[in-house]
């Protein structure tokens, strides 16, 4: 681009020398130095297709800049989300790291975050925000008994859902599932006031919570009922060596 | 501007996270609501951008805001709003209480940097 413009001016000079010229010389001198003008205008025209290429290549790189940017900025959230799922074995902080996501990076106003209840079919709502007055108090806890399909369905299949569905109040169902065990959903039920929708790049993020938050959540339950049975074996000992 | 030291303010660790990641050449000082952003804010004095949440326990981003902005030592640092409060009131309030400028949650990371890069340069620069 700058060699355009640095070559550009020159031919500018150019011409600029030639109406010079033409003004200092005789009819005849000027009669070739208007042959010489007519190259000039040539040349500029020639100059000014190169010029408007280059500004239209000048675009294309500036629009793949800004959208490698928006890329990089969109993995940049999906690591940060995935490294505090993982970064800590303490359930609590693992549930309100899936709730941050939720509201923080998918713009969710109101949510509800289920886990299934130690070996049984129940599900307590284990983490929630805004959920009285919406969905028919399904998700205000402290269980969730059934009642939206949505969920329902998806709680049994363990697929997720971004589609609102006839008879549910979910605008998104994100089953937990790890090795085919599903350990509970996360259902958004509505979004910030002024997000209209979830896009594809929320999806990705749902896609995530739906792989990385079960495992954080597997590992971290897994993690409390191991330090329960250490903790009553070590009391037993205590006990043993007491007695 | 190029701000050299940031104070985020913000109740969510993941937000804290973010920027840590997104602002790795800045120096980051991290306050969990507004009474401990003020805290931060007298032990580093030479804060040049403030990133500020408005919900809050113990102080939320608009008390802060306010305390901020009546503080002649500080008054001049720019603070960029980010939050999940979406209404045109919470906005013009904090753009009238002196915010640099009011970004919603989820926000874009480009948006952010964008406008730190933007800033108008301090009184002090």
């Amino acid at each position: 681009m700058k060699e355009l413009v640095a070559e550009l001016q020159k031919v500018i000079d150019k011409a600029a020398k030639l109406i010079r010229e033409m003004q200092a010389r005789s009819p005849e001198e000027a009669s070739n130095t208007e042959q010489g003008a007519a190259e000039v205008g040539g040349d500029i025209d020639q100059l000014k297709s190169r010029l408007a290429e280059a500004e239209t290549d000048l675009q294309e790189t500036t629009d793949r800049m800004v959208e490698v940017e928006h890329q990089r900025g969109r993995l940049m959230s999906l690591y940060v989300a995935t490294c505090e799922l993982h970064e800590t074995l303490d359930l609590d902080e693992v549930k309100r790291t899936v709730g941050e996501i939720a509201i923080e990076l998918l713009g969710a106003d109101s949510f509800a975050l289920l886990l299934r209840q130690g070996e049984t079919d129940g599900y307590e709502v284990a983490v929630s925000r805004r959920t009285v007055g919406v969905a028919d108090g399904l998700f205000v806890g402290p269980d969730y008994t059934g009642g939206d399909p949505m969920v329902d369905e998806a709680l049994v299949d363990g697929v997720l859902r971004t589609t609102t569905e006839e008879g549910s109040h979910a605008l998104a169902v994100v089953p937990l599932a790890i090795k085919g065990t599903i350990l509970g959903a996360l259902v958004i039920l509505k979004l910030l006031d002024h997000k209209a929708s979830l896009t594809s790049e929320d999806r990705d993020l749902l896609d995530l919570l739906a792989a990385h938050a079960a495992s954080a959540l597997f590992a971290a339950q897994l993690f409390v009922a191991t330090d329960r049975k250490l903790r009553t074996l070590e009391d037993l000992v205590e006990v043993v060596r007491g007695g | 501007m190029q701000p050299k030291k940031v104070l985020v303010v913000d109740d969510s660790k993941l937000i804290h996270k973010m920027f840590e990641v997104m602002l790795r050449s800045y120096a980051l000082v991290h306050a969990m609501d507004g009474r401990e952003g003020l805290e931060r804010l007298h032990e580093h004095p030479d804060i040049d951008l403030i990133l500020l949440d408005i919900n809050m326990p113990s102080m939320n981003g608009f008390e802060f805001l306010e305390e901020v902005k009546r503080s002649e030592a500080f008054t001049e640092v720019p603070v960029i709003i980010v939050s999940t409060e979406g209404k045109d009131q919470d906005t013009v309030r904090g753009l009238q209480a002196g915010a640099a400028a009011y970004i919603k949650k989820p926000f874009r990371n480009e948006e952010i940097l964008k406008l730190i890069e933007r800033l108008p340069p301090m009184a002090s620069d």
